[in-house]
């Protein structure tokens, strides 16, 4: 058999070089903003959990099409409350199910909140699309405060 | 694979409201996702994103982390799995644009094969970290580029020219002894000889 990193202690410091040598080369902000995650923890905040994805539906169409940008639907659920979404190439556009008025707040991993009010048949919208990931929050007028997963447009 | 009481103490503590213990973990682990998303050739921004999807989702995950001890192989899986997101997203955009190359610019085998070493190197620097102070002194001391003398080492230290081997020695052993990497040595070990051989007998001391 070959010899392996593990094999002697020549190789293992070897090894133990190059593993310390990699976590030199990560840029300083990068940690930072994975340790900034934290302030999710514990959100006093029910989870809507995603229930239907048309991205996960068809993943090779997703790879070979070559048409513009493709309508995306996402449906995430909550007891008793359901947000669906659709995706356009101006506007993220939702409703939430039963119909009723709130308040729909889109955050971004950076801090930045975004607000949008939810009309008496449950509609927001915001333009234009959010780049990279958001979650949205929404608060009905009934009292409900509903959180959703992470989204990636 | 047995558990690595510092990384269960860690994930632990941060579940608990911990923001240090949260601060540790990212530390330690942040090179991981980082170097695998660098094997995928992200750009910086994409990088960004990555990284903070795949601690957005550990913060979620820290109540219902059942395995604590397998902390790498799932942030490794996870940045892969958003990696290869990203890929394809951008794949998507190129294609729109108009042709581009059929390579899809990524290698898988070539990924996978990388990403094994990078959770080697994740589980080589848990167990460093886990180290005396004075054994990761002296270990770095030996890692120094260019490499130092044992007498310049031994002055360091202030110990005698005779010590530094025997005192290598008793570090490297320590690291080997780190549950985690003994975990990580044995199944390597199990793989490479079916399961019996004299590299079994580095993980038993």
């Amino acid at each position: 058999m070959t010899s392996q990193w593990w094999s002697d202690d020549d190789r293992l410091l070897s090894a133990l070089g190059s593993a310390l040598r990699a976590a030199h080369a990560v840029p300083d902000r990068f940690v930072e903003a994975g340790k900034a995650a934290y302030a999710w923890h514990n959100i006093d905040a029910e989870l809507a959990a995603l229930t239907y994805d048309s991205r996960r539906e068809s993943p090779q169409d997703a790879l070979t099409r070559a048409e513009p940008a493709p309508l995306r639907a996402m449906t995430f659920a909550a007891s008793g409350l359901t947000i669906e979404l659709h995706v356009s190439n101006e506007a993220l556009v939702g409703q939430l199910v039963p119909e009723q008025p709130g308040h729909v707040e889109l955050h971004q991993p950076d801090g930045l909140i975004r607000t949008a009010d939810a009309d008496e048949i449950g509609c927001f919208a915001f333009r234009p699309l959010p780049a990279g990931s958001f979650r949205l929050r929404c608060h009905t007028d009934s009292g409900r405060d509903v959180l959703t997963g992470w989204i990636s447009l | 694979m047995r558990d690595d009481p510092v990384v269960v103490a860690l994930v632990a503590g941060a579940r608990d409201g911990s923001k240090a213990a949260w601060d540790e973990l990212v530390e330690r682990y942040a090179p991981l996702v980082y170097s695998i998303c660098r094997r995928f050739r992200l750009s910086e921004a994409d990088t960004d994103d990555v990284g903070q999807t795949v601690w957005l989702r550990l913060v979620e995950r820290l109540s219902s982390l059942r395995e604590p001890a397998a902390l790498p192989g799932w942030l490794a899986t996870t940045t892969r799995r958003e990696c290869l997101a990203v890929v394809r997203a951008t794949r998507q955009r190129e294609l729109r644009e108009g042709p581009v190359d059929s390579e899809i610019g990524v290698d898988a085998a070539e990924i996978d094969r990388a990403l094994l070493e990078d959770e080697r190197d994740a589980v080589l620097r848990d167990a460093f970290a886990e180290l005396s102070d004075r054994c990761r002194v002296l270990l770095s001391y030996l890692l120094e580029d260019p490499p130092v003398t044992y007498a310049e080492i031994a002055r360091r230290l202030g110990m005698p020219v005779g010590g530094v081997g025997p005192n290598r020695d008793r570090c490297l052993k320590r690291l080997r002894r780190c549950p985690s990497l003994a975990a990580l040595i044995g199944s390597a070990a199990d793989t490479v000889e079916g399961g019996e051989g004299h590299d079994k007998s580095v993980v038993e001391r």
